[in-house]
């Protein structure tokens, strides 16, 4: 079942275990520089709002009723990420595990393939939470994602549209498998409190500081350090016969005013205005976790800049290339949440 | 006597014990009717009030509106104006909590609707 809380998709398979909680919800950021460098990870600017789509039957696109799900608005070339957020077991010391897929218009941010329900391996076209807390784009090399960028369907930037000719979808698609049970217990049996298991450890760490006209899709942006982790786990610990999903789709600023009679939130500051004021990036590593290599097929898309040079157009407002030099380095921390966050 | 009327009585009276407020004259008068028409109300000989006055007694009384109403056979209006908007979700989503405990009933929530995609 998947509940919409504050903001936050709210995952939870109560019938498998109390705590197969996953909270996930879509931060705004800023948009890094589309330009030859790889930036690190950038803040956390709070979260989109979330609304039903069902709550907006008469105004919405058929077709997004019909996909059911929530909504969220962006403007044209925001940049988002995804936090993961799985529930804390007190008594075993961990986090329940999670395999989560994460699409946009129907393309694996991972694999770059077409969606399908289900989980695969060689490759995997998924994340495990805790393991993975976010995922800022797609994959496109070991180590470096494409960060996700909003573009307007249509005009041939999104991911979709580059590797299938047709913005169909647009939006992310998110669909999450819990650990079963019975292996749960086994692998994370209950513990002392006061012990520490450094290799399941508590990921909930925190950056915070032809669908009808104006939906959106992700196109891949600037080029930014994250790695996308291999499932540490065997594959049959994960229940497929369990999984919620949900569409989220994605309203451009005018379209979300016209659905909701409520403004957008305001837009984020500029990666090099950011950066003049000394506010800390973030950089996240995890030792006890290998990284997966990069899709082929993502790899090969162009990002925004690179398409708009070619088709001479100038759809990034601005572009500043930065030298972010207040880096804040993370690592998973087991108790409480370790916050990537700025002065503002 | 009336189960709406028993049921103002009885929390009147209670009231009433610890503070003379609550008497019957100060009820009426705080819900602006005459004494003997709250008197036949309490009493079942006169049906329960409209729901204007019924919001006011509960008030009054420090009651729920939507109890004393529900007592009364009565829907507050905004409710009304929710059930009205949507009707046969309503009326399905009414009946098919009806036999459900009232813990599964505190801990409906909305779920996130999955479509075809």
């Amino acid at each position: 079942m998947i509940e919409m809380k504050h903001d936050c998709l709210a995952f939870s398979f109560l019938d498998v275990h109390p705590s197969a909680k996953l909270t996930v919800n879509f931060q705004r950021t800023l948009r890094i520089p589309d330009d030859d460098k790889t930036y690190p990870l950038p803040p956390g600017l709070g979260m989109f709002p979330l609304r039903h789509v069902d709550d907006y039957a008469d105004t919405i696109p058929s077709l997004w009723l019909e996909r059911g799900g929530v909504m969220l608005p962006m403007y044209q070339s925001e940049a988002m990420w995804l936090h993961f957020s799985p529930g804390y077991d007190s008594e075993r010391g961990v986090s329940y595990p999670f395999a989560l897929k994460v699409a946009a218009g129907k393309i694996d941010a991972v694999t770059g393939k077409d969606w399908s329900n289900g989980l695969h391996r060689g490759p995997q076209d998924y994340m495990v939470a805790p393991g993975q807390p976010w995922l800022d784009g797609f994959c496109v090399e070991k180590g470096i994602i494409r960060q996700f960028v909003a573009m307007p369907l249509g005009a041939g930037y999104t991911a979709e549209e580059q590797i299938t000719g047709k913005g169909e979808f647009g939006g992310l698609q998110i669909i999450a498998y819990p650990m079963k049970r019975d292996v749960f217990e086994r692998r994370f049996p209950i513990r002392r409190q006061d012990y520490v298991d450094s290799c399941m450890m508590d990921f909930a760490v925190a950056r915070c500081a032809a669908p009808a006209a104006g939906g959106m899709g992700l196109a891949p942006g600037g080029k930014m350090k994250q790695e996308i982790f291999k499932d540490p786990f065997d594959f049959t610990d994960w229940d497929l016969t369990q999984s919620s999903r949900c569409f989220v789709h994605i309203a451009n600023s005018l379209m979300w005013r016209q659905i909701t009679k409520q403004a957008p939130p305001t837009l984020p500051p500029s990666a090099a205005d950011y950066t003049r004021y000394k506010l800390p990036w973030f950089d996240y590593y995890d030792d006890s976790l290998n990284a997966l290599d990069g899709s082929g097929i993502l790899g090969s898309l162009k990002s925004v800049l690179g398409l708009a040079k070619e088709k001479r157009e100038s759809p990034l407002p601005e572009n500043e290339s930065c030298e972010p030099g207040n880096v804040v380095k993370l690592a998973p921390k087991r108790v409480g949440d370790q916050v990537r966050d700025g002065t503002f | 006597m009336s189960t709406f009327g028993d049921y103002v009585r009885k929390r009147r009276m209670t009231l009433k014990e610890t503070d003379p407020q609550y008497s019957l004259r100060k009820v009426a008068a705080a819900i602006d009717v005459e004494p003997s028409y709250l008197s036949k109300i309490e009493r079942g000989e006169q049906p329960p009030p409209g729901a204007e006055t019924i919001v006011a007694l509960a008030k009054e009384l420090g009651e729920d509106a939507d109890v004393l109403l529900a007592l009364a056979g009565k829907v507050s209006e905004d409710l009304q104006k929710i059930i009205r908007k949507r009707p046969q979700l309503f009326a399905q989503l009414i009946r098919g909590l009806k036999d459900l405990p009232d813990h599964a009933v505190l801990r409906l929530v909305r779920e996130v609707r999955d479509g075809q995609w």
